[in-house]
């Protein structure tokens, strides 16, 4: 088992080179990072700004047209809780299925669920008409004597991410607690207050560790269920509806597939740079790598057969008004959007039948890349194209997003990578404590030679 | 608000009841809570003392510092306490439309001049009505009772419910005829709204109707 | 009462008006302004009705006007007055804008020495026009009128007289010289005679658009519908016959495109076959056009129309076969050749033996007459020779609705001293140097007789808005002013002696003159029933119809500028809601187009919303095209109604003026010429067209179902159902889940609300589709009753509108088959099993017991998921603030929003909203029935739209009422059926199948 993720056999750390190793990722950043940073904070702020623009003005400022009233924004929104879902996966069931390769990119994904939900959080607030009241979806007691409707899916909604994000932020804080401990004993300053802070004064005593394994063996099942729960939600909103396109059984796996397949692309495409800019080469390997590739091919064909279903029922059910929305959706005015979808998505995810892609890192890239593009339009194409050719022909209208959105689009990103970045900077993104249980005991490595 | 759980919703109560067993628990704090802040509020909802025989000698006090009186304060210092409460007169004597209008509106001036082309000369406010009167200038009053405007409050089936649901004037408006100056008796809120309406359907064993869009279109 | 005194008026109501706008907070301060003394029969709250009459056009409907604390806010139909029966079309309903239309002359103007215009006294102004009437003599003074027959015209006329000026021009671009001119050597009387509609059951229309802007729209589709429409196994047929499908013609069971201008001669070649086979007993006196007749043989009139012969004789047969009746007009009526075609049609009704049975002379539609174009001509001819000192103008706006080529304005400035009584800057106020505004006709005194017999009222219902005064009281002022002879012709102290003075001579019976008077007043006018005079075929008859019919013109197309239907001769320009109504037939909004057929457009490469060059030998305009398959391929149209240089800022250089377009020089029978050759030349800018429309085919959908006649007859014969693949069968176990589930919801309901009824009622409406003629008057009064705003043309190029109720167009065949048209008004169908509905988080969207689809505003947080859920798309989402007067969406500027429904809430930024089924009538008379004690009758509630429907095509009631109309047609198992039925929304709405009456 421990082979599967060894660091490359001739250098296999110690102990002390590992927290050594991992700890030094968090020096003194370089300018770099600050650029990098400073960019981020730039469009984070042009996101802002556009933000308040609309919410002065109105939604009109954005592109919508009647008949297609979910745009951009929900697309954003189901994308980002997407992203998320790959994080729990990799950190919880891998965990309880002891696939230790795991160990060195759980943590960079479990930040990236966090960070994904929070970004994921904000859209429902921009998108709806009057932000201010935006609270009324929570269940609490008023004056008014009135409640939500949990009939609607919007509600099951506020309760999945809600309860997503709780669980996720918690498990990545516990998930913490030892590696923080280790590097409070080597920094200084306000840092050391954060770390102290973080740590939970830990001590490392077996009873601190009985504890901390069941903890976190729990939140680990706790958190593997919402893996499947929180997405199927998310996908009830549309099956829920009586909108062709949308109204499909298939919908909750079809989503979770989905999910997973756009997170595992996120990973391998926050992975890349780490592993290059922290010199994490001896930690994150290429066998790493590969079992993400695999993880991207199982998913993307999920997805691709998804798509296939879709057409299919479309045609075997008779429902002319189905039929109409796909051949639509294929050949109506949005076909740039199904066909890049279909591209990115169903096609290219193929070449990781091939070990020489699976294993080169700069294709692995690439390839990421296209499918977080792929599964963003995924989204816009269910979403836009099928509210575009409804039921009423005198009512069917053509929308495209306007600077707003694309905006806000943008300032999500930002959002999403200024946490990161922070993130990256201040806390171990490589878990300390489980790359060395997967190392073997140093008297062991002795009889080994 | 009952302690135990939030109130069910007056819409879709079959659900909601079914919801609300489901989360009493977990709400149960937050009900708390809002007890708190209900009774707080309902401050300002007090039942009215009704008037017993001996008050019909009331006579309305002497007002040194109307600084201090509650409600927003009008051009002309008109006071009720001694119009309706001193000299009995009936409310609908000068609130003419009550009984007809959704709108009751307020009196106009003409209709204060009917007495006080004699009544109350040298008091220095009925002078000020003449004033008004006489260069026929409006009387911009303050509203006190403002409902927003969503809100669709016929005021004439509510005066008109009298015998039927033993409403009177002072279930809203409190006690007029002891107001030297007059100020929001009732919260005017949707849940005092709602909370008469399902008083009176359990009293009279009918349906006040507690449907949204009663008062809201 | 003035304006500052208004608004605070305002302020008793605590909504509606000013303070409506002010949003939702309970926090910010109201103020309550009681009347200093009460106005009679005017409560704070309660609604006050005045009969008044509408003069938007000539039609002259009565009207009932509405008024909420000293402010008329919304117009309906008078049900006394014997034209329009209670009825209005969408110009009568947008009556209220033209009152407090942000851009009207609020006090008197005069041009000063730097060329722009300032305010001036009323005095000073009545001052500089007696000084100069003083000095000029009487035969250089000009007055030009619109069609105001009545207490004004004769004013006018007296007035003038005693100034010894030439009489007073009346101009109405959309004139009747054809008509008068044909009547006149057809049947020696130029009067225009009474069509009976609902008697007829065969209609053959030559171009007469009876249903847009025709004579009396409103009144002749009522009869129309009346004579046409399904009703138990009979209907009419009706077959119109004109190179362009206007919106009359949509409602035609055939459509008949001949060669442009040559619509006569068919008229002639069917009179032809109905002499020849003496399908008719022809009177004797027909001889004397024998020889007329002969000359049209159905063979060369089929060369001159390109209609074919066969045709001709089946028209001929059919026209024959029932009582029939053949008009000519509208636009037909407006080419060179009009009089012969209107002689040509009462030719064909005289030999059908019509005239006395649908054509009736006696109650002559406007009996004073109107002045043809060609005196306008030579008006203009005299002023630019300048033997014209002074010019007033009232009611007309030549400047724009007469050809540019004629050079009315140009000439104008020619004319030393003018003066314009109109109530907005249009484009000849603008070049007047005094404007007098008059009163709005809601604020005046005034009386108008539409039809010989018939005198209606107007009343001021309520005070000036502005500082205007009525034209009727100036010109009485300045006689006094004049003083000498003039002077003494007039006895009556001010404009409303005059009128009462008029109306003692009209009063037949002999009671006390104040008690007729009140009557009148209460009724709206007087009306009687004069004499019929009966006509012969006079002996000129022959010479008349001897048009030269135009040739097909090879290259070049044919023009043809048609008066729009809801802008009419321009006129409604300035007027929001007609500017966003879509063009019944093309669906357009806010500015003018080209109707273009596909072919022709294919052939000349020109796409849809491209800037088409158009140019005729006396003008080029550029304007977008639409293309049209309702339209003849070497035919081009081009609305008239926009294109005004002036006119305020909803009319203002908006579109092009087709007018521009056409010859000056008038016609032989003295009109204006709308057709004219021109070219087209495709600039390749292209500009989106500012529609609502999506697609206008059905894909086979089933949304707007016909059938015909014939399949209605024989149900046995099994006619392959149309749509049938949607017609999907519910199972019935889900319809049985479905009953249960809605008895639920129904037992859930009576806890929670009583509606004065023991039984909930289920309020439903239902439409007739073979009533419906697609005139979309109950769209504007939508938006009249329930605070709709306008968005402008920006936002509806983005479907961005906000009408609540739409009406559908969509086009079946076309091509080879034959072009039918469809329409269907599309609105909330309050689905007893409402998609809408489960999805709101927040129960904004819910359904109300009586079995509403509510839209709770104040409690929407703007998801929009009801509205994607939405089958129907008829949920409407606040994109902007149209409420907030900061914002650049504000739709109601002031005084505008004067006319905001207090009953009404109005929508703020960020909410959903629909169609209430008028909720807030329903929930009225609730309260009115509480009071009362009585229960519900079926028609108490009446909604906008069902209000002012001309064809009577909707009905509203309670489903669960066993009597009532709706449940009879909702249960219609011949015709009924719901939109969309096979999802299961079960639909408070339900459609009765348009019947097309196909010949046999």
């Amino acid at each position: 088992m421990a082979t599967i993720a060894q660091p490359q056999q001739d250098a296999i750390p110690t102990y002390d080179e590992v927290t050594r190793d991992i700890a030094a990722t968090l020096g003194k950043p370089k300018p770099g990072y600050f650029v990098l940073l400073g960019i981020v904070l730039v469009v984070l702020l042009i996101g802002a700004i556009a933000l308040m623009y609309q919410v002065r003005y109105g939604l009109g400022v954005a592109g919508y047209r009647p008949p297609v009233l979910w745009g951009v924004y929900i697309t954003t929104f189901v994308f980002w809780v997407g992203i998320a879902h790959s994080g729990t996966l990799i950190s919880a069931i891998l965990y309880l299925f002891r696939s230790a390769w795991r160990t060195s990119v759980y943590r960079t994904a479990e930040a990236m669920t966090v960070f994904a939900v929070m970004t994921a959080g904000l859209f429902p607030l921009i998108h709806v008409g009057r932000i201010w009241y935006a609270y009324w979806l929570f269940p609490y007691p008023n004056q008014r004597q009135l409640w939500v409707n949990f009939k609607s899916p919007l509600v099951w909604d506020v309760f999945a991410v809600s309860t997503y994000f709780t669980v996720s932020t918690c498990f990545l804080i516990v998930g913490l607690i030892p590696d923080v401990a280790a590097i409070r004993d080597l920094a200084t300053g306000w840092r050391k207050k954060l770390y102290k802070l973080a740590a939970l004064s830990w001590r490392g005593t077996d009873q601190q560790w009985r504890h901390y394994t069941r903890a976190y063996l729990y939140l680990a099942a706790l958190a593997t269920p919402l893996v499947l729960s929180v997405h199927s939600v998310v996908s009830w909103d549309f099956a829920m509806s009586i909108v062709p396109g949308w109204h499909a059984t298939i919908f909750a796996p079809y989503f979770v597939a989905g999910a997973i397949y756009s997170g595992v692309a996120m990973v391998v495409t926050l992975l890349v740079p780490l592993r290059k800019v922290f010199n994490m080469e001896r930690y994150i390997t290429v066998r790493h790598f590969e079992n993400l590739a695999k993880l991207l091919l199982l998913t993307g064909l999920i997805v691709g057969y998804a798509y296939g279903v879709e057409y299919f029922i479309a045609w075997y059910s008779g429902n002319p008004f189905e039929r109409a929305s796909f051949w639509n959706r294929a050949f109506g005015e949005y076909w740039w959007a199904t066909w890049t979808m279909i591209l990115c998505n169903g096609v290219l995810p193929l070449f990781l039948f091939f070990k020489k892609i699976r294993t080169s890192i700069p294709a692995l890239f690439v390839l990421s890349l296209f499918v977080n593009l792929g599964m963003w339009f995924e989204r816009f194409v269910i979403i836009v194209v099928s509210l575009s050719f409804e039921y009423e022909p005198y009512a069917m209208g053509h929308y495209t997003p306007s600077w707003v959105e694309f905006a806000i689009l943008a300032g999500s990103f930002a959002w999403f990578f200024m946490w990161f970045l922070l993130f990256a900077k201040n806390f171990p993104t490589v878990s300390i404590t489980e790359v060395k249980e997967i190392i073997p005991m140093p008297r062991k490595r002795r009889l080994h030679e | 608000m009952d302690p135990a759980g939030p109130e069910p919703p007056v819409a879709h109560k079959g659900i909601m009841t079914r919801h609300a067993i489901l989360l009493a628990g977990s709400l149960a704090t937050v009900s708390v809570l809002a007890f708190v802040i209900a009774t707080a509020s309902g401050k300002a909802q007090g039942t009215p003392q009704a008037t017993t025989a001996a008050d019909t000698a009331f006579e309305a006090p002497e007002i040194t510092d109307t600084a201090s009186l509650e409600g927003p304060r009008q051009p002309i210092f008109f006071r009720h306490d001694v119009h309706a409460g001193q000299y009995l007169i009936d409310c609908q004597y000068c609130h003419v439309n009550t009984e007809v209008s959704p709108k009751p509106g307020i009196p106009t001036v003409s209709s204060c001049m009917n007495c006080h082309l004699v009544a109350g000369t040298g008091i220095a406010e009925v002078d000020s009505l003449r004033a008004y009167d006489r260069d026929g200038r409006e009387i911009e009053w303050v509203e006190v009772h403002d409902l927003a405007q969503f809100v669709h409050f016929p005021h004439e089936v509510h005066v008109n419910a009298e015998e039927e649901f033993e409403l009177v004037c002072e279930d809203c408006h409190g006690q007029v005829d002891r107001m030297a100056q007059i100020y929001q008796f009732g919260a005017l809120k949707m849940g005092w709204c709602l909370d008469c309406h399902k008083e009176k359907s359990e009293q009279f064993d009918t349906v006040v109707s507690t449907d949204c869009s009663v008062c809201h279109y | 009462m003035n304006r500052r005194r208004f608004l605070k008026v305002l302020g008793v109501t605590g909504g509606g008006g000013a303070t409506a706008l002010s949003g939702c907070s309970t926090d910010n301060v109201e103020k309550l302004i009681p009347y200093l003394v009460p106005p009679e029969n005017e409560i704070p709250g309660l609604a006050t009705w005045y009969a008044s009459t509408c003069r938007e056009c000539p039609a002259g409907c009565g009207f009932h006007v509405r008024v909420r604390e000293g402010r008329a806010v919304k117009v309906e139909g008078n049900p006394n007055s014997p034209i329009n029966q209670g009825k209005l079309c969408s110009r009568g309903q947008a009556a209220t804008q033209g009152l407090y239309n942000p851009d009207r002359v609020r006090a008197p103007l005069s041009r000063g020495d730097n060329g722009f215009f300032e305010p001036i006294t009323w005095d000073a102004a009545l001052a500089r026009i007696t000084e100069r009437l003083n000095a000029v003599s009487g035969d250089r003074v000009w007055f030009v009128t619109g069609n105001e027959a009545g207490a004004f015209d004769s004013l006018v006329s007296e007035w003038l007289a005693a100034l010894g000026a030439n009489p007073s021009i009346v101009y109405e671009p959309f004139g009747y010289e054809a008509m008068r001119h044909a009547n006149r050597v057809v049947f020696g009387s130029d009067s225009i005679p009474a069509y009976d509609f609902a008697a007829a059951q065969y209609v053959l229309s030559f171009g007469a658009d009876f249903m847009d802007t025709w004579l009396s729209p409103v009144e002749q589709t009522r009869q129309f519908s009346e004579g046409h429409s399904y009703d138990s196994g009979r209907m009419g047929r009706y077959v119109h016959v004109e190179p362009r499908m206007s919106m009359t013609a949509m409602s035609a069971d055939e459509w008949i495109a001949p060669n442009p201008g040559t619509e006569g001669a068919l008229a002639l070649g069917v009179a032809h076959v109905i002499v020849r086979d003496r399908l008719a007993s022809v009177p004797s006196d027909v001889s004397r056009i024998q020889t007329l007749l002969d000359r049209n043989d159905p063979a060369s009139v089929s060369g001159v129309t390109g209609v074919s012969v066969a045709t001709i004789e089946r028209l001929a047969h059919e026209f024959t076969a029932h009582s029939s009746l053949a008009v000519a007009g509208g636009v037909g009526a407006q080419h060179d050749q009009a009089h012969a075609s209107v002689a040509a049609a009462n030719i064909l009704n005289y030999v059908a033996g019509n005239v006395g049975n649908t054509v009736t002379f006696g109650a002559d539609i406007n009996p004073s007459g109107e002045s043809s174009y060609a005196s306008v001509a030579s008006l203009v001819d005299d002023m630019a020779a300048g033997r014209v000192a002074v010019l007033f103008v009232h009611g007309a706006d030549p400047a724009y609705a007469t050809p540019a080529n004629l050079g009315f304005a140009a000439a104008m400035r020619a004319v030393e001293f003018k003066v314009s009584f109109s109530r907005f800057l249009d484009d000849t106020a603008m070049e007047a140097d005094l404007v007098l505004p008059d009163h709005d006709p809601l604020e005046q005194w005034n009386d108008f007789e539409p039809r010989a017999g018939v005198y209606t009222l107007q009343q001021p219902v309520m005070q000036p808005v502005f500082d205007t005064r009525q034209t009727g009281d100036v010109l009485l002022a300045l006689a006094a002013q004049l003083g000498g002879s003039v002077a003494a012709t007039f006895t009556a102290a001010s404009y409303k002696d005059y009128l009462q003075a008029r109306w003692q001579r009209l009063q037949r019976d002999r009671r006390p003159f104040d008690v007729f008077w009140t009557e009148a007043l209460q009724r709206g006018g007087m009306w009687t029933e004069p004499g019929e005079r009966a006509v012969r075929l006079a002996a000129g008859a022959a010479t008349v119809a001897e048009g030269t019919w135009p040739q097909p013109s090879g290259e070049q197309l044919t023009l043809i500028a048609y008066p729009s239907p809801a802008l009419y001769d321009g006129r409604g320009a300035n007027r929001p809601w007609l500017q966003e109504l879509p063009d019944p037939v093309t669906k357009l909004t806010w500015n003018s187009w080209l109707e273009i057929n596909p072919v022709t457009a294919e052939r000349l490469g020109i796409a849809d919303g491209e800037m088409i060059e158009v140019s005729s030998a006396h003008r080029t305009v550029t304007v977008s095209a639409h293309l049209y398959p309702g339209i003849k391929e070497d035919v081009v149209a081009i609305p008239m109604g926009q294109g005004h240089r002036w006119f305020g800022r909803y009319a203002g250089a908006r579109g092009v003026n087709v007018l521009d377009l056409l010859a000056a020089e008038p016609t032989e029978f003295g009109g204006m010429g709308h057709f004219t050759a021109v070219t087209l030349r495709n600039t390749k800018d292209y500009e989106p067209a500012a529609t609502p429309a999506g697609r206008s085919r059905q894909m086979g959908r089933g949304i707007a179902q016909a059938t015909t006649l014939a399949a209605l007859a024989h149900p046995e014969e099994q006619h392959e159902e149309e749509h049938s693949e949607h017609a999907a069968p519910v199972p019935e176990h889900i319809e049985e889940v479905l009953d249960e589930w809605q008895e639920a919801q129904y037992r859930e309901w009576k806890q929670r609300g009583n509606y004065a009824a023991e039984d909930l009622p289920r309020w439903a409406m239902a439409i007739d589709l073979s009533k419906c003629t697609g005139c979309s008057a109950c769209v504007t009064a939508c938006y009249a009753e329930n605070n709709i705003p306008t968005v402008g043309e920006k936002l509806m190029r983005r479907e961005r509108g906000m009408a609540w109720l739409r009406i559908e167009r969509y086009f079946e065949g076309g091509g080879d088959e034959p072009l039918e048209v469809r329409v269907l008004p599309m609105m909330c169908q309050h689905c007893g099993n409402a998609p809408c509905e489960p999805v709101c988080p927040v129960f904004a969207a819910y359904h109300t017991p009586d079995g509403l689809n509510a839209q709770v505003y104040n409690r929407c947080v703007g998801t929009r998921y009801c509205s994607n859920n939405c089958p129907y798309k008829v949920r409407y989402f606040n994109w902007w603030d149209h409420s907030n007067e900061n914002d650049a969406a504000f739709s109601f500027p002031d005084p505008l929003h004067w006319l905001l429904n207090p009953d009404v809430t109005v929508r703020s930024k960020g909410v959903m909203e629909k169609c209430t089924f008028c909720v807030q009538r329903i929930r009225g008379k609730q309260n009115e029935l509480k009071l009362s004690g009585e229960s519900l009758q079926d028609g108490d509630v009446v909604p906008a739209c069902q209000q002012t429907c001309p064809a009577n095509a909707i009905v509203f009631g309670d489903l669960n009422d066993p009597d009532s109309r709706v449940r009879a047609m909702a249960t219609d198992s011949e015709r009924g059926y719901h939109v969309l039925g096979s999802l299961n929304t079960r639909p408070a709405v339900t459609y009765l199948k348009k019947v097309t009456n196909s010949a046999d």
